[in-house]
């Protein structure tokens, strides 16, 4: 099956890493994940600077091993992030704000990249709120 | 050809971005021109109120948006009979054209679409 | 064209479980996953709610969600792991998030 991920949930919110296990679980049954699509409060997994104790789980971190180690199309909603202030190199020049946020490899783009997600994937699965 | 989505809209609309984030997904959808439904469920029924004033908490007017939804090629509105009763709204004042459902409907609703997303 | 619903909010605090039970399809499956694991407490009109959704609804609970709560599940809910997730969502034929 080929799967199109929503995340609507920041990083410390029990659903950001439910989907995670989820995303990672699809995978090891041998799943395709099309995209993963971060929009509303899930644009912060995608933050560079959010800063875990050491004796917590680092989703951030763990988020971006997984994205990178499997070459997945993680995206992540441009309105959203410039609302919640997360920007990459390009919109940090663009607004003059002091420096990057968005972890490597995540990349802004529009709501279009998670439409085309739901009509190439045969399963949506979104994760948000608690 | 392609599969169409229905998306429930269910926070009020002064609550956050929520509402207008459930919003730009179904305008997004339907500049791409995809087969769309949006659907007004619990709070989310409050978005259609009449004669908000949004500018008393300096927000902008959710309802031009609203308004934009069949220009934009998304006409199929609904609202949950019973959301709008719970909460003292009328079809007939309502700011929007809507198709309101009753539980058996939505049902049947939800049936007919190939995928959902719920916010 | 049977609907998988994830739930994850609380049911003490919030209406996604009424309205989701409003809604269900004769061959949907409801998972609860996070804080909805709560539903399954005994003693609870939520409780019963779900017990009282006629038997081809199927009712899963998320495994990990359970044993943090130290919830004992009631026998009609079929408790499920990671992949076992994945699978539902194979099976029903699209997944609706109460997010």
């Amino acid at each position: 099956m080929k799967f199109a991920i929503a995340l609507f949930s920041p990083p410390h919110a029990p659903s950001s890493r439910r989907a995670l296990r989820f995303a990672q679980a699809a995978l090891d049954e041998g799943h395709e994940i099309v995209r993963l699509f971060l929009y509303q409060e899930g644009v912060h997994s995608a933050s560079s600077h959010v800063v875990s104790p050491q004796d917590e789980l680092n989703l951030t971190q763990e988020w971006q091993t997984f994205v990178s180690d499997n070459q997945l199309d993680g995206v992540v909603c441009i309105a959203a992030a410039l609302r919640r202030g997360v920007l990459d190199g390009d919109e940090a020049r663009r607004y003059s704000r002091d420096g990057a946020n968005l972890q490597e490899p995540w990349s802004l783009s529009g709501l279009g990249q998670l439409h085309e997600a739901v009509q190439v994937a045969d399963r949506l699965v979104s994760f948000g709120g608690a | 050809m392609s599969k169409s989505v229905l998306i429930v809209s269910r926070q009020a609309p002064w609550a956050g971005p929520g509402a207008r984030e459930a919003l730009d997904i179904a305008l997004a959808g339907g500049a791409f021109d995809l087969p769309l439904g949006l659907l007004f469920l619990d709070d989310g029924v409050f978005q259609l109120a009449p004669a908000q004033q949004p500018a008393a908490l300096q927000q902008k007017d959710l309802a031009a948006n609203l308004q934009a939804l069949p220009m934009f090629g998304v006409g199929a509105l609904y609202a949950s009979a019973r959301s709008l009763q719970e909460r003292g709204l009328q079809e007939a004042t309502l700011g929007l054209p809507v198709e309101v459902l009753d539980d058996a409907s939505l049902t049947a609703l939800f049936d007919r679409y190939d995928q959902v997303i719920t916010l | 064209m049977a609907t998988l619903h994830v739930l994850s909010h609380s049911p003490f605090s919030d209406s996604r479980l009424s309205s989701c039970l409003r809604l269900l399809g004769a061959n949907d499956g409801v998972l609860l996953s996070g804080d909805a694991v709560y539903a399954l407490q005994g003693g609870t009109a939520q409780h019963q709610a779900l017990e009282l959704m006629p038997s081809s609804i199927g009712l899963f609970a998320l495994d990990e969600d359970i044993s943090a709560r130290n919830i004992e599940p009631p026998q009609r809910v079929q408790v499920v792991d990671y992949p076992g997730f994945v699978a539902l969502t194979c099976r029903f034929a699209k997944v609706n998030s109460w997010l």
